[in-house]
């Protein structure tokens, strides 16, 4: 009894600044534009966790009741997008996505650069890998909320912080150590080109250029892939995450390569989880460095010529640029704020998942947002498959996947 | 007019009572054709997305530079594929069906009711379920057992003719209750005497079989058969979730026909170009079945 | 003797056909036990049939977290209005297929089988084009329209067969009792192939219910998703899902459709006998 009056007293005392706050921030002085009119609605697409939307929606709920903003979850968001794009009933205003699919969207023509809504001394505020990340052919075309690396991960009872390898050959000797009978040393998906473009990038090699040619048979590339196959020669077979995932958090393999999505099921599974700074590679100096992923929003041309949802698609936007966003969704899902002011929060500093993700996010590549991107993950991961799994001769294999990919962008258009 | 039908000439009538599927039919499956072979004359991809134009026959040139020795490969392993698809399903459904007639079977209901049970969830659940729960090599059902008796995992889903094998077993996994339910229904029109003593006289069971119950099937059954024959040659989940899925590929090599243009047409989102090889692997199935057709014909004009 | 013999060979019948049964339901008790179990793994390297740690959490997860009935709902009015509707246009197609020996008949019926062979992968956008200037995006109208579509050559071909076993000698005998033909369908006809409908009903149903490609692609938020959309929305991917929940709801979703099959499973079987009426 005593305790829940602690609790309930606890919880008035958080929540009634912020209330106060928020209620300021919607009804704070600023006439209402529509001059009480009816409300303008705006729908946002995406395919996000609940938490994540949770904290998005009730960031925009502070519009209401000028502005109410629906967040809808669709399935197959990317193919949906492609075929309602520029149809205004049934289109969304906006959607909320990775930034590696805008390239296509806006070649298509149904994005309308964010610059129109958001001023340039605003984005300004947002870490520049974010804002780089989301411009295509010298346009910016999302606003970035958050985003994601791959990290480092490891089971503190499997392999001690004091044995954790900060090199690629310290963990290579770790796993010759450890892996046999059902255990491994270190696991990941050896054959997805998402996963294995960290060791790429980490030889100096990509696997596509910005300007979209295939770089799968480069010098640095094949070197990379013959130096990651001693790796994947001691991993499971299985290169799905289902696999992989279970093995880490069955504990079965002492480290993994995961996404920040594994962080919570691992902890649940009772793993004393431990988060490092990627290995460096040794031949080369530079650490593993993994492809980014900026979540954000992007408006879409058929709501930008509307002009009453123009305006309040600018004050939507405009509501994202701040600290408080980035504040609640890295509370509420491990994610890592664009908004550079976001990292001088205590909130934000002491949380060690995302303080590693911006660490790992230094060295980290932005994926590639043009359209010859769609092609690649098949052709690379076709070719990983090939060099990892059925044992083809490292260079035949990238100079074949190599062709495929060229043919396969000389198809595109 | 050998079963005496009485012989309508009324066509206005005919026509009438057709219309309503023929025009929802019209409209779901014909209208898809046709805008499929209008954009195949186009440039639509995602340079051009909503400002294409028409090209001509652009598309198709470059079609023909898919149909190369890996899509003629595919396309043999397709062939492959869709006969021992049918051959399995024709065979153990008979037998299953003939099974299932016999006439002291007491608790057929319940039998038949537990064998169609795969055809009550969405297929890539069933799909999902036995790639993770029976072929996964780490924790699968098949390896746990192999483990139990001693024997050494194997990865079902990697080597090409292994995991030809898995994908056949979990394709007649899914498409077994639907036949066996055609054929059932079918032997049941069938004189029942034909069945009494079916499980004791096997050898005259065989005979009466092939003489008897398969030519008075196959009539009833033949829609349902050649429906099926297409379903199977243009089956691409079931390949393509356990094998091919990008992400989680598994190192097995086999390629229908559409999930070879799957991977080296339709990812390239260039609508003209797919739409065109598309168009390509419908002529070539309608040129497959007018070649049996012809062969067919003859037969029933025989039997007419 | 011979009384023997046919006991034991009943005995070996029903035991092949227990292990048979077994067999076939192998992936679906592994689902059904990983639905049971508390840890969240669909994957275990000790896995029983018997959950070690029994709980009904994650159906209540589906029931609670999830609006199942509203998919439920959605279903259920899809696939009664497409099962209706399918057959309200495939029973006078297949009455006419069958009876009038019109010209074009056989052309008729060798086109609708070879549109089967048309690979419909890119359908949904041409599918698209021809429903969204109707306004018939995100609205259960137009998710009908392309199920019965899908489904009309079918049920039509499949009563038709049927049709063709019901001797037209029934039928002229009441002709010459004076009914027209619409009575003639309704009253001899339709209840002598009463069972090839309810099966051509039941493959309609179970097709809408077990489809997901056009629901998740047409409809937009989580409550206009039919049950098979929802389930696919729950799938445990890379960043989120879990297993046993998807699971439980696998179940969930199959369970109606296992209950419609029993109940009409007597119909079913002998609905799609061709000769059920000995000519």
């Amino acid at each position: 009894m005593k305790r829940t009056f602690v609790a309930v007293v606890a919880a008035l005392m958080i929540t009634t600044p912020l209330s106060a706050c928020s209620g300021n921030a919607a009804n704070g002085g600023q006439p209402n534009i529509n001059g009480g009119s009816e409300p303008v609605k705006l729908t946002i697409w995406h395919d996000k966790e609940d938490a994540v939307v949770a904290a998005l929606q009730a960031e925009l709920d502070k519009l209401k009741p000028d502005i109410i903003v629906t967040l809808e979850k669709k399935n197959g968001l990317t193919e949906a997008l492609k075929m309602v794009g520029n149809d205004p009933k049934a289109a969304p205003d906006m959607y909320f996505f990775a930034h590696d699919k805008l390239g296509v969207y806006a070649e298509m023509g149904i994005l309308t650069p964010i610059t129109e809504f958001v001023s340039a001394e605003t984005l300004g505020g947002f870490l520049p890998m974010t804002t780089q990340a989301a411009m295509y052919k010298g346009e910016i075309y999302q606003l970035p909320i958050y985003f994601e690396t791959l990290l480092f991960m490891y089971n503190r009872a499997l392999m001690p912080d004091s044995s954790v390898p900060t090199t690629t050959e310290g963990l290579l000797a770790f796993m010759k150590d450890v892996t046999g009978g059902g255990q491994y040393g270190f696991v990941e998906q050896h054959s997805t080109a998402y996963y294995s473009a960290g060791w790429i990038h980490g030889f100096g090699g990509e696997i596509i250029s910005n300007d979209g040619v295939p770089q799968l048979n480069g010098d640095k590339t094949v070197a990379a892939l013959e130096y990651h196959l001693k790796f994947a020669r001691l991993m499971t077979g299985e290169s799905e995450y289902a696999t992989v995932n279970t093995l880490f958090k069955e504990g079965k393999a002492a480290a993994t390569i995961g996404g920040p999505w594994l962080v919570p099921t691992a902890r649940e599974a009772g793993i004393d989880l431990g988060l490092a700074k990627m290995p460096v590679i040794n031949e080369t100096g530079l650490p593993i460095a993994p492809y980014s992923g900026v979540q954000g929003l992007h408006v879409l041309k058929v709501s930008a010529g509307n002009p009453e949802k123009n305006t309040a698609i600018k004050k939507v936007l405009n509501q994202l640029c701040n600290t408080d966003i980035g504040a609640a969704m890295a509370s509420a899902s491990g994610c890592a704020p664009a908004f550079t002011a976001c990292y001088e929060l205590e909130s934000v500093k002491t949380d060690d998942m995302v303080m590693m993700m911006s660490e790992v996010a230094e060295n980290a590549v932005p994926m590639p947002n043009i359209p010859e991107m769609d092609v690649m993950w098949n052709v690379a991961s076709n070719m990983l498959v090939d060099i990892n799994m059925r044992k083809a001769d490292v260079r035949a294999s990238a100079d074949k996947a190599q062709k495929q990919a060229e043919d396969l962008i000389k198809s595109m258009k | 007019m050998k079963n005496g039908k009485r012989k309508y000439h009324n066509t206005l009538r005919s026509w009438l009572c057709l219309s309503p599927s023929l025009v929802i039919i019209g409209l779901i499956v014909v209208f898809p054709i046709v805008y499929t072979a209008y954009i195949s004359l186009t440039n639509m991809n995602v340079y051009h997305w909503f400002n294409f134009e028409i090209i001509g026959l652009d598309n198709y040139a470059k079609a023909l530079t898919v149909f190369d020795g890996g899509f003629l490969q595919a396309l043999a392993l397709t062939v492959l594929w869709t006969a021992v698809n049918m051959v399995f399903q024709l065979v153990i459904a008979f037998f299953m069906a003939s099974l299932l007639n016999i006439q002291k079977l007491r608790f057929r209901r319940v039998y038949k009711t537990v064998l169609m049970f795969p055809w009550a969830m969405p297929g890539y659940v069933s799909i999902l379920l036995w790639k993770n729960g029976m072929f996964n090599s780490q924790f699968g059902l098949l390896n746990q057992w192999l483990g139990k008796i001693g024997l050494d995992p194997v990865r079902w889903l990697a080597n090409d003719a292994v995991a030809f094998a898995a994908c056949l077993v979990v394709n007649l996994w899914l498409a077994l209750p639907f036949m066996i339910m055609i054929m059932d229904g079918a032997m049941q029109s069938v004189d029942r005497a034909y069945y009494e003593s079916a499980l004791l006289d096997g050898a005259g069971w065989f005979r009466r079989s092939v003489s008897l119950t398969i030519p008075a099937i196959r009539p009833i059954i033949a829609p349902a058969v050649v429906i099926t024959l297409f379903t199977t040659f243009k089956q691409f989940d079931v390949i393509y979730l356990l094998t091919q899925q990008v992400g989680a590929k598994t190192g097995a090599n086999i390629h229908t026909v559409l999930t070879y243009a799957y991977e080296n047409a339709f990812v390239t989102s260039n609508y003209g170009y797919s739409s065109a090889i598309s168009m390509c692997i419908f002529i070539l199935l309608i040129a497959f079945t007018l070649i049996y057709n012809a062969k067919g014909g003859k037969r029933r004009v025989e039997n007419d | 003797m011979w009384k023997t013999i046919e006991r034991i060979g009943l005995i070996l019948l029903n035991a092949l056909f227990i292990v048979i049964c077994f067999a076939v339901l192998v992936p679906i008790l592994y689902a059904f036990s990983v639905s049971l179990n508390a840890s969240n793994s669909i994957l275990g390297s000790d896995f029983s049939f018997i959950p070690k740690q029994f709980t009904l959490a994650n159906y209540r997860a589906v029931i609670m977290d999830h609006p199942v009935l509203l998919w439920f709902g959605n279903t259920l009015i899809l696939a009664v209005s497409s099962v209706v509707i399918s057959l309200f246009a495939a029973i006078p197609a297949a009455y006419s297929l069958s009876r009038f020996h019109f010209k074009g008949r056989i052309k008729i019926l060798n086109a609708m089988t070879l549109l089967y062979s048309f690979p419909a992968i890119l359908s949904m956008f041409a599918i698209y084009k021809l429903l969204s200037p109707m306004g018939l995006i995100n609205t259960k109208l137009g998710l009908v329209v392309v199920y019965i579509g899908t489904m009309a050559v079918f049920g039509a071909l499949n009563l038709k067969g049927y049709f063709d076993s019901v001797p037209a000698e029934i039928e002229e005998a009441a002709n010459i009792d004076g009914a027209n033909a619409w009575q003639t369908v309704a009253q001899i006809l339709l209840p002598l192939a009463k069972p090839a409908v309810i099966v051509t009903g039941v493959m309609v149903l179970i097709y809408v219910w077990n489809e997901y490609i056009y629901a998740i692609t047409f409809m937009t938020g989580s409550s206009n998703y039919t049950l098979a959309a929802g389930l696919y929305s729950l799938q445990a991917t890379e960043m989120s899902g879990s297993w046993p929940v998807f699971a439980a709801a696998s179940i969930i979703v199959s369970v109606p459709v296992l209950v419609i099959f029993f109940l009409t499973q007597k119909h079913m079987t002998s609905g799609l006998t061709a000769g059920g009426v000995k000519g």
